[in-house]
């Protein structure tokens, strides 16, 4: 027997990539191919860290791009499986921190805030910690068009707007913060809509950034969706996902996020 | 739940996953609503006849209400993506076919291989989210005549469903509706029955 299971480290330990591995070729720019006796062929980016030949085991750690480099964001999200909430509901929201919708758990928080504006009016809000939880409770008065931002680190943002109740039209204003993710119109977001936000800096149209933009529960590692602000700040993406999406900025350090609640 | 679900999410939420077939067979549902001015069925006033069994016609029984229980929704096995539509109130039809070829993007045989797969990678099912996002705005933004070819048919409506009464099967002792029973020299018999004694399974 020659062949050898392949095993990779991601950063959190070894984990299975192949079995049976019978053909292994570096190749250019950190690639490595292989190849098992089943005829299954793979590409992986990283480094050849050890080969226990007697123990039929290579041990590869991957390399990561520098566009991977995964920097934590935080971010809101309804603590409900329903997706919206109702008049007389509790309104109850999870503040998160990680990257691309996953949770980091050991990432952790530091000097956070959280603040609620229901028609101009600014209250901070506090935390109520539940292991390791940051959870955010409005009770059951609530109503209307209300939004919840959180700050940590003083440099990472998070926005959600709470619609509660239907058809409520009043204007959405910004809430000023350094970086912010404004949408254009808020309507009840659906599958099949083209969304339009918008990206202020210090209150002003920020054109030709990158906006990333990702939903709850994809398997893609790194954000799905990659949009540019034209001359008004604004890009748009075409909803195609279940669930709750996530828009996300960057620039100077603040990484601010908008969480656009589905009820689909 | 909440009323009011828009025709692609009552799609989805019945069949369970999104795939072209499904968003096709929205597209279907959505034109013959538009093209004969209907909503969805009540007490049987829309028919479908439909002539394949694939994800599609989910979309038809979700969205406009003809499903196979109510008897509203005919299968013709052809193997053809077409839908036809009537409405009694109105009464008119309209033939759907989808056209030969209008889906057949690069993505389309990439997911399909992916959907033949029993289990995925990571990366495999990352792969298919995406091919399932670019699908998806391709199918619901097409415009309709490049995916359809549709026009009014003549169409005899059919009765409303009749409830016919139910036998006793003589040898399993099962019900068995009138008309779907034979009547044999053992007795009344159910198809099972029947065939099981050797006898001609004419349904
Ligand atoms: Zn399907
Ligand atoms: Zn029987």
């Amino acid at each position: 027997m020659c062949e050898a299971n392949i095993y990779i480290d991601r950063g959190s330990g070894e984990e299975l990539l192949m079995e049976m591995v019978d053909r292994v070729i570096p190749g250019e720019e950190n690639n490595i191919f292989m190849e098992s006796i089943f005829g299954e062929r793979r590409v992986v980016k990283a480094r050849i860290r050890e080969m226990e030949l007697v123990h039929h085991r290579i041990i590869l750690e991957e390399i990561k791009e520098a566009a991977e480099v995964q920097t934590m964001e935080i971010w809101l999200e309804p603590d409900t499986d329903h997706g919206h909430f109702h008049e007389g509901e509790e309104v109850s929201l999870k503040l998160l921190k990680g990257y691309n919708m996953k949770a980091e758990p050991a990432a952790g928080f530091k000097n956070t805030k959280a603040f609620v504006t229901n028609g101009g009016e600014k209250t901070e809000l506090h935390f109520h910690e539940h292991d390791g939880d940051k959870n955010l409770i409005m009770g059951q008065e609530t109503e209307g068009l209300i939004q919840v931002y959180a700050v940590d680190e003083e440099r990472l943002y998070a926005k959600l707007i709470v619609e509660i109740g239907h058809h409520h039209h009043h204007g959405l204003q910004p809430l000023g913060l350094p970086l912010e993710i404004v949408p254009s119109s808020y309507s009840h977001a659906r599958m099949g809509d083209n969304y339009e936000i918008q990206v202020l800096k210090e209150g002003k149209p920020m054109a030709g950034v990158e906006v990333r933009a990702t939903y709850a529960g994809t398997h893609n590692r790194d954000y799905p969706h990659h949009l540019t602000t034209d001359s008004e700040g604004k890009a748009r993406l075409y909803l195609t996902a279940r669930g709750n999406y996530l828009f996300t900025v960057s620039d100077e350090g603040i990484i601010s996020t908008f969480t656009l609640m589905k009820s689909f | 739940m909440c009323k009011n679900m828009p025709p692609l999410e009552l799609a989805i939420q019945f069949h369970g996953h999104v795939c072209p077939g499904l968003l096709i067979g929205v597209r279907a549902a959505e034109l013959a609503q538009k093209h004969l001015d209907i909503t969805q069925d009540y007490d049987e006033e829309l028919i479908a006849i439909v002539e394949t069994d694939s994800c599609g016609v989910d979309a038809i029984q979700a969205i406009l209400g003809c499903t196979f229980g109510k008897g509203n929704l005919i299968f013709n096995d052809y193997g053809k993506n077409v839908y036809t539509i009537a409405s009694r109130e109105k009464g008119r039809a309209v033939r759907i076919a989808q056209r030969f070829g209008a889906t057949a993007f690069r993505e389309s045989e990439r997911f399909r291989q992916l959907n033949r797969k029993d289990s995925l990678s990571e990366e495999e099912a990352a792969e298919k989210e995406n091919l399932i996002g670019v699908l998806f705005e391709k199918i619901m933004t097409m415009p309709p005549d490049e995916l359809f070819a549709w026009e009014d048919v003549e169409f005899k409506v059919p009765d409303k469903a009749q409830i016919h009464a139910t036998l006793q099967c003589a040898d399993c002792g099962e019900g068995v509706m009138e008309t779907r029973s034979h009547n044999t020299e053992a007795g009344i018999l159910c198809t099972p029955c029947c065939q099981k004694r050797g006898g001609e399974a004419g349904v």
